[in-house]
Order: structure tokens, then sequence, then C-alpha cells
């Protein structure tokens, strides 16, 4: 049987799907006796999308746009 | 006006080669045009680097008029967004070097320990269901920010490209000039050092409901 350190060493190809299918179904069944492992694997996929969900955010405020505007019109009559 | 995706395929690609083509023969608009169309990006990107308004915007000037000085630089090898993340780079990269910290972390202090046999020894919480109530409160937004800073730069700027801008590997390591198994090495690093830094505060939340 899988262990967990196995578990987590293959953990970026499985959820890449990028594992062959016997390596895949011998994790998978490592999963379905582990919970630390599956509590491993829902935080780490979890992390990704909250990241992801909180840094997309990142807009530029108005008084960017604004500024910005303005330096592409000084910019745009010296080109 | 909508903001190009730096993935999408092919008409935004043909739109992008035509301004770039006009841009060459010095066409003002085509400059203005791809302003528009990489200004957000290049914010974002260098903001999420930076985590500083002011310098974000002057990157933000700075890649601009590089990318209008140095167009005919652009000899068309990798793609024209690839270029523009690139000088994105270089343009932050300048702007931190004076607080710029290498930090390097071990792949075993961000897995469980395991015993001899390979099994895990600690009772890992699973904390993934409690995100949702969490994601927008102010609180959770700045550990989330503050445990991305704390990411050495190496990692970070991987994890940036690939998962939040949602860059595919081979695009990442054609920008960073790094071999794909490299991308997805600092990817993963990356991936557990942020959950080992959020799974401190999802923890400690979950204990103080449960105490409730």
């Amino acid at each position: 049987m899988m262990c967990c350190k196995e578990c987590l060493d293959l953990l970026y190809d499985y959820l890449e799907g990028n594992l062959d299918p016997q390596i895949h179904s011998s994790l998978t069944e490592h999963l379905q006796d582990c919970p630390p492992c599956v509590a491993f694997i829902n935080t780490y996929k979890s992390t990704t999308r909250i990241c992801r969900e909180t840094l997309k955010n990142a807009e530029m405020p108005e008084v960017v746009q604004i500024k910005l505007r303005e330096f592409l019109k000084s910019a745009k009559r010296t080109v | 006006m909508r903001t190009m995706s730096f993935t999408e395929p092919k008409e935004s690609k043909e739109i992008e080669e035509s301004l770039v083509r006009e841009l060459q023969a010095g066409n003002a608009d085509a400059f203005e045009k791809i302003a528009e169309l990489y200004q957000k990006k290049i914010y974002a990107l260098s903001f999420n680097l930076t985590r500083n308004t002011m310098d974000a915007q002057d990157v933000t000037q700075d890649v601009l008029l590089t990318l209008f000085r140095k167009i005919n630089t652009f000899q068309g090898k990798s793609a024209f967004s690839s270029w523009v993340y690139r000088i994105t780079l270089n343009a932050t990269y300048m702007k931190l070097r004076s607080r710029k910290k290498e930090l390097t972390v071990s792949i075993e202090e961000l897995l469980p320990s395991f015993n001899g046999g390979g099994f895990q020894q600690e009772k890992i919480q699973d904390w993934s269901e409690n995100t949702e109530s969490l994601m927008f409160t102010n609180e959770t937004r700045e550990i989330i920010q503050k445990a991305v800073d704390q990411l050495p730069e190496k990692e970070k700027v991987v994890f940036l490209l690939r998962d939040v801008e949602g860059l595919s590997t081979e695009k990442v390591g054609e920008i960073l000039d790094l071999t794909v198994p490299a991308v997805k090495s600092r990817l993963h690093r990356a991936r557990l050092f942020l959950r080992k830094k959020l799974s401190n505060f999802f923890e400690e939340y979950s204990r103080e409901e449960k105490k409730k």
C-alpha cells in the first residue's frame, strides 16, 4: 500500500491529472483510507483557490487610472 | 474597454500582432491601444509583487514607455505578452531591489511529519470547508496577502503568473526562462508554503469557533 509520504510527493501530478493510471488508482485507494491525506489535499486545493480569488482583485485605484490617462496623453504627444 | 486576457486564443493574438506591427511603424494610436489593453495586467502583477500603489503606478508607466521605446527590439521570437511580462518583472524587481530578501524554505518544513514507514503522524485539520464564509472578511484578505508577501521571490512570481494570472505552465517557463519541471516544482513549493501559512490561521479560527 502506498504510504502518506509517497501520496503527497505525487500530489502535484495527481491534481494535474498526469499520473499513470496504475499509480493514480493506488493513490485513490490510499485516500479512501486516509483522512489526514484527504485533509491535506483539500486544504492544498483550497489554498490555491482562495489566494487566486483574493489577489485577482488587485484592481487599479481610480486615482491611478486618472494619473495614467494623463501620462498616456503626454507620452503620446512626445512619441 | 475590456482588458485583454493574456491567455486568450487566436482572435486576440491577431489583434495583438497587428497592433505591434502598427506600433513598430510608429503609429501613436497603437501605443494608446496597447496601453489600454495591458495596463491593468501590468499594474496588478506589479502591485501583487510590491504591495504598494505608488510603486505599481511607477512600474506601469515605466513599462508602457519601454514598450513604446523598445518596440523595435521586439523580434517576435516569443509572444508579445511574454515580452510585456518580462519587462514588467524587470521593472518591478528594480523597484524591489533595495528591499529584496532571498529566503529559502525546505520542502520538508512544508509537509506534515511522517513516521519511519512514511505515514503521517500528526492530525491534520481540514479547514477547506470553512473558507467560504471567511473569504471576504478583511482579516482573511490581509492574512492571505501577508502569506503571499512572505513567499520567496522565485516561488512568488511563478505562483502569481500561473495560479493568479492563470497562464499555462509552458508560458510561465517562456517568460521566466525556466524549464517546465522547474516551473512545476516552484509552483508546488509556493502552494505548500501558502497552505502552511494559511493553516495556522484557519486552524486557529476553527478552534475559536468550536469554543463558542
